[in-house]
């Protein structure tokens, strides 16, 4: 009976990860940023990059999302909304800090209202540097989170993974 | 849907927000019905310090920060900077330098025009124009990554001058690039003007008069669709603006249609006046030498943005750090219009009202607080639900 | 009208009465008008207004340091191609400026933040509330003065 509950929850879990990885839902939140890095995201919607091939939509809702997007060096006004949405999303959950801001604060390092990155607020789970990362390298971080996630030995939060800056 | 009730007000929280902390909203409507009749706002969440943290960065660490000021404009503010420092400096860039300045510029204010199409047709519900409207702007961002190494934050000026050049190459490619856009432009023109559905949402709404536009200070593109002939570029020219000069878009109706097609013709000025300049570009070096301390002196220095005039104070103590750094950005004054303007309009055109003045869309995390006048209740939405109550709103007129 | 007509219309506006102001040409597009009494501040505004020279563009804050005894307000309006800055000197410890919104809605704006970045009263301000900085953030407190060191509230 044991043998068949855990293989009952094997398979659901293998389902979840499936559905997760094949159509990640996928919300995007500014926390203070000059909008460069928000709009190569939205560039990545649009029939150029057509990021929708992948699966990956854009939600406005933070319960229906599986990654949060986040991009600007967050403001100390923004930040009580990010830990808010951060709250709201269900487990499991995946966060990428997407253009240099996010990282670190980016050339705002530093300023009286700003706390220097997405990591000084939640934890984050892929880094995308760049000032703004094009769209092809935010596709590229979010895929690669995505195929990290669909390892077999990946039990629990996958580690934070960098990625190379992509220069045409 | 969870309501808590107070001793005076009856809060609903609408949407995913937890119900019983309130959300430092960034608009707030009172409302009586669908009626708008009162707005304030409350901004902040893009407050970053820059001011502060440019009178502790030198001179050219001040250029990449205030080319971060907004990733959409990254080049006029860093154009501004430059002008104004140069001013103080008394160093003049070399002609060629201010002309590859104002195509930059001018390319610049093409991406921005199709980019604000696009996001206003999302707010109306017109997703098809916004997918179209962008795969046609990524035409101009490949010509400024040709130029410039980037396709956001170009970089391209430097104190002194410019980084970049333009070789036979690139110049064949813009001028490709120009003959297609405007064949895009002509078509977005003939759809803004003649689709019934948008139509609805744009033909003599949010309409403000030109005594009206003065009195509330707007500028840029929504002050010249209510015939108010402001343009820095025409008025006070700068860089290059004096040799190249420019025909104003104007238009009298006032309202948000007239906002579409300004913006739609000031896409023709720019292509004609690219054109121009590359047939006609100087000669020069592409930078001269800049001193490391700018001598004391105050300088002011006003450029036109794709959204209006951006202006820039700056004092120098003769060090080498700006000793104070004001900028302030176009979207600020039509703000105020926007607010006073929803007055009187319904809940459902609040939407487009605001997408009419090209505002920042970092805005679009925004929530909305409406009050309504009879009850004294409150409610928050989310800018999504405003959006869609519009849309919903105009498609129910419809059938 | 060129700039010079416009300056030289400025400046007759501004000396016509018995104002208390000095007025300077730092450059050939610019007249720099110091209000010497805090009194005379609106009504100059009402002058250049009903004249279209009253384009309000920004109002700018210098904090000498704390030193100084006095902060100086500048109020740019930019007809056409030129500017008219009014200078107006106002006490760094509770100083008060009249307001210029029954004149000019659209400076509203401005007095927030200059308020909430300097600390200077203005009187006559429909909505004072914070525009920019964030709700938690401590009274009193001005960032762009000089004395504010931003390492000592720091976000983190």
């Amino acid at each position: 009976m044991d043998r068949k509950v855990g293989l009952w929850k094997e398979t659901m879990q293998g389902l979840k990860t499936w559905a997760r990885v094949n159509s990640p839902w996928v919300l995007h939140f500014n926390s203070g940023s000059c909008n460069g890095c928000d709009i190569e995201i939205l560039a990545t919607l649009t029939p150029r990059f057509d990021v929708e091939r992948f699966g990956i939509k854009l939600q406005a809702s933070p319960r229906q999302a599986d990654i949060l997007l986040c991009t600007g060096p967050v403001t100390r006004q923004a930040r009580e909304r990010l830990l808010r949405i951060y709250g709201q999303m269900p487990e499991p959950k995946f966060v990428v800090a997407i253009g240099s801001c996010a990282l670190s604060g980016g050339v705002f390092q530093g300023c009286y209202n700003v706390m220097d990155g997405v990591d000084h607020v939640i934890p984050v789970n892929a880094f995308i540097p760049g000032c703004p990362p094009r769209p092809e390298a935010i596709i590229d971080g979010v895929v690669k989170l995505l195929s990290s996630l669909s390892a077999p030995t990946s039990k629990t939060q996958p580690q934070p993974l960098e990625v190379e800056k992509v220069s045409v | 849907m969870e309501s808590k009730r107070e001793p005076e007000r009856f809060t609903i929280a609408i949407g995913p927000q937890h119900p019983a902390l309130k959300e430092p909203g960034s608009f707030q409507f009172t409302v009586d019905g669908e009626i708008v009749t009162k707005a304030y706002v409350r901004l902040g969440y893009a407050h970053r310090g820059i001011e502060k943290a440019a009178e502790q960065r030198n001179w050219i660490q001040d250029l990449y920060l205030l080319e971060r000021i907004c990733g959409i404009c990254s080049h006029i503010h860093a154009t501004a900077y430059c002008l104004a420092v140069e001013q103080l400096a008394h160093v003049e860039a070399s002609a060629r330098a201010q002309a590859i300045r104002v195509l930059v510029a001018e390319l610049e204010r093409i991406h921005s025009h199709f980019l604000w199409i696009g996001v206003s047709a999302h707010e109306a519900g017109f997703d098809t124009l916004f997918m179209y409207s962008w795969r046609d702007r990524e035409t101009v961002m490949d010509l400024l990554e040709g130029l410039t190494g980037n396709r956001v934050n170009y970089s391209a000026n430097v104190l002194g001058g410019v980084k970049c050049d333009i070789d036979g190459e690139q110049r064949t490619a813009i001028l490709k690039g120009m003959d297609f856009l405007e064949k895009r432009a002509r078509h977005y023109l003939d759809v803004l003007t003649n689709d019934g559905m948008f139509l609805q949402r744009t033909r003599g709404i949010a309409v403000m008069s030109r005594t009206q536009a003065e009195v509330m200070g707007a500028i840029g593109p929504t002050a010249r669709a209510s015939n108010v002939a402001r343009d820095v570029r025409v008025e006070s020219p700068y860089a290059a603006y004096k040799q190249y000069p420019v025909t104003m878009a104007l238009d009298t109706r006032g309202d948000l249609e007239a906002r579409f097609v300004v913006r739609v013709n000031e896409l023709f000025e720019s292509f004609r006046l690219i054109r121009l300049i590359l047939d006609t570009l100087p000669e020069g070096e592409l930078m001269v030498r800049f001193p490391r301390r700018v001598p004391a002196g105050e300088v002011v220095m006003r450029v036109e943005a794709p959204r209006g005039e951006l202006f820039y104070f700056i004092k120098s103590n003769g060090s080498d750090r700006p000793e104070r750094l004001k900028v302030r950005t176009p979207t600020i004054c039509n703000i105020t219009s926007v607010i006073k303007l929803a007055v009187g309009h319904q809940l459902a055109d609040v939407p487009m009202i605001l997408a009419g003045i090209d505002p920042c869309f970092s805005c679009n995390d925004r929530t909305v607080q409406l009050s309504h006048a009879e009850d004294g209740s409150s409610c928050m939405m989310k800018w999504e639900d405003l959006r869609r109550h519009g849309i919903e709103h105009y498609q129910g007129l419809c059938k | 009208m060129n700039a010079e007509e416009i300056l030289t219309l400025a400046s007759s506006i501004v000396s016509s009465w018995d104002w208390a102001t000095e007025t300077s040409r730092p450059n050939p597009k610019q007249l720099d008008v110091k209000v010497n009494s805090l009194q005379e501040l609106v009504p100059i505004v009402v002058g250049l207004r009903v004249k279209r020279l009253g384009y309000l563009s920004a109002i700018v804050c210098l904090d000498p340091g704390p030193e100084s005894k006095e902060m100086e307000v500048l109020y740019h309006f930019c007809p056409g191609d030129a500017v008219i800055a009014l200078r107006v000197r106002v006490p760094r410890e509770n100083g008060a400026l009249p307001s210029l919104c029954e004149v000019i809605p659209g400076a509203e704006v401005f007095e927030r933040e200059l308020h909430e970045m300097f600390g200077v009263e203005i009187t006559g301000l429909h909505t004072p509330d914070r525009l920019y900085l964030p709700d938690d953030w401590p009274a009193n407190v001005y960032p762009m003065r000089k004395d504010f060191d931003p390492n000592v509230l720091s976000a983190n």
